[in-house]
């Protein structure tokens, strides 16, 4: 369970995040909603640990990891870009957090292999990031995130460059993984739809504060998100 | 045909220098208004390679010098420059990189002679190389400053949310993309301290006797032929640096 308590960051005089607080359940993902600069990609820099000088607490199974450094966290941050590493392959690219960990050699074959599969990348496994399309690169990039099984998965609208056919195809592919992997995390998007079909859980970022809804029912019931306006909006278009 | 005509002029006037410096450290005697060298010989150069005219011990001394300091240089450069660039007053550091520029590496030697002189470096190779890396350190801070940029600045926080220490994050992240500007700064940094004679002479005293003083040395004791020879040693490493450059970085397309 991740627990945020009384999150609040400034940029100079600027206020990003004010007295924030929520909390996530383990093996579901929070899709957070938002205006630029609501202080939506800050929210996750602090979980991630990739930004300090912030007051408030989070914790991950009652345990506080605001004082930890990245690496100790069990928080994966996942960019728009794909960021691969150029001088490794597909396979290499995917066993890298394994690796790194310095995990059993037939283990992380096998993990591998196994999440080959399942990002259906059979075949491309020595193909280098400069031989692959954005939708592949994209796959390979979740494939490094999910196979560590990490503790929260931080994404920050990782499908903004794709194009709306692949988008929407790894939309799906990430709903599945995430589902088998039993991945928890919080996903950043400016996209209603994608945050209607990749969320179990919703989220409103306004004013530097998060309302935090428990259904998809709620979410769109509630005439402050502009849910409800938007589907009206798309039914009545001629 | 004027236009081969005026690259081939072109070429010539290039090479023609290089050639008759060549040519020089073959001869003995040439004297107004004989058009050729007579005799022709090989005397300054066995005296080389025997190592009686002390250019062997130079050039060798040379080489050290000039591949400790690029070395030095270009690996401390690029960590310094990483520092620099995700510092919150990056600008203000990298404005003090260029000091030893603004104000000429000779004028920086006369400043510093009196630190290097209380700490007992005056004369001696460390001064010399320390001298040496006070302009080649801030050269190579300056040349990779650009390269941290958020691409790289990201793929280092990746590296870090997925477990990885600082060793890692530089092993994954930042240097895989700067292999090629890590060779080319190690070249130029190299050619810097090749052909530097200032520093080398203040802080050196003359005692260190690099390629680039015995050049000077011989020219002001009127000795053009082992001037030449001297000068002929001291033009192969930016042509072999040029021939590594073209083969290695530009042909194996290594990511710059």
């Amino acid at each position: 369970m991740i627990e945020v308590k009384n999150l609040s960051k400034s940029f100079g005089e600027e206020k990003v995040l004010k007295d924030l607080s929520f909390s996530h359940q383990e093996h579901q993902t929070l899709s957070i909603l938002g205006e630029s600069g609501s202080g939506k990609s800050t929210l996750l820099k602090i979980i991630a640990g990739l930004l300090d000088e912030f007051s408030g607490d989070i914790l991950v199974d009652d345990r506080s990891i605001a004082k930890l450094k990245p690496q100790d966290r069990g928080a994966v941050y996942l960019y728009q870009e794909p960021l691969l590493f150029p001088h490794l392959n597909v396979e290499q690219n995917i066993a890298f957090g394994l690796r790194i960990k310095d995990e059993d050699t037939e283990r992380v074959a096998a993990e591998t292999t196994r999440m080959i599969q399942q990002l259906k990348l059979t075949g491309q496994e020595k193909k280098y990031p400069n031989q692959l399309s954005g939708g592949q690169k994209q796959r390979v990039a979740f494939g490094r995130a999910f196979i560590i099984h990490p503790k929260i998965l931080l994404l920050d609208e990782p499908f903004a460059s794709l194009d709306p056919g692949t988008r929407q195809e790894m939309q799906i592919l990430f709903k599945e993984i995430a589902e088998q992997e039993k991945i928890t995390s919080l996903f950043v998007t400016h996209d209603l739809k994608e945050a209607l079909l990749t969320g179990d859980r919703f989220g409103m970022m306004e004013n530097g504060n998060l309302r935090v809804y428990d259904t998809r029912e709620a979410f769109i019931d509630d005439s402050g998100t502009g849910v409800k306006q938007e589907i009206e909006f798309w039914k009545n278009l001629k | 045909m004027s236009k081969k005509l005026t690259l081939g002029f072109l070429w010539l006037s290039f090479i023609i220098p290089f050639g008759l410096l060549i040519y020089l450290s073959f001869s003995t005697q040439w004297y107004y208004p004989s058009l050729t060298s007579h005799p022709f010989t090989l005397s300054h150069w066995e005296s080389f390679f025997s190592g009686s005219s002390g250019l062997f011990k130079s050039a060798a001394l040379s080489v050290f010098i000039s591949l400790t300091v690029s070395f030095l240089a270009t690996t401390s450069g690029f960590f310094i420059s990483r520092g620099i660039a995700y510092h919150t007053k990056s600008r203000w550091w990298l404005v003090s990189a260029y000091f030893p520029y603004v104000i000429a590496p000779v004028v920086l030697a006369v400043m510093l002679n009196y630190y290097f002189l209380q700490i007992g470096f005056s004369g001696t190779l460390i001064g010399v190389m320390a001298a040496q890396l006070l302009i080649t350190l801030p050269y190579a801070v300056i040349f990779f400053y650009g390269y941290w940029n958020q691409n790289i600045r990201n793929l280092e926080n990746l590296v870090a949310t997925m477990g990885g220490d600082f060793m890692q994050k530089v092993k994954h992240a930042s240097l895989p993309s700067a292999k090629g500007l890590l060779v080319i700064c190690f070249f130029q940094c190299y050619l810097i301290s090749w052909f530097e004679y200032g520093l080398t002479q203040f802080i050196g005293i003359g005692k260190v006797e690099t390629l680039t003083i015995m050049v000077y040395r011989f020219v002001t004791e009127s000795n053009p032929y082992l001037a030449a020879l001297a000068g002929t040693l001291l033009i192969v490493p930016p042509i072999v640096l040029l021939f590594v450059n073209r083969k290695f970085i530009f042909q194996k397309g290594w990511s710059l």
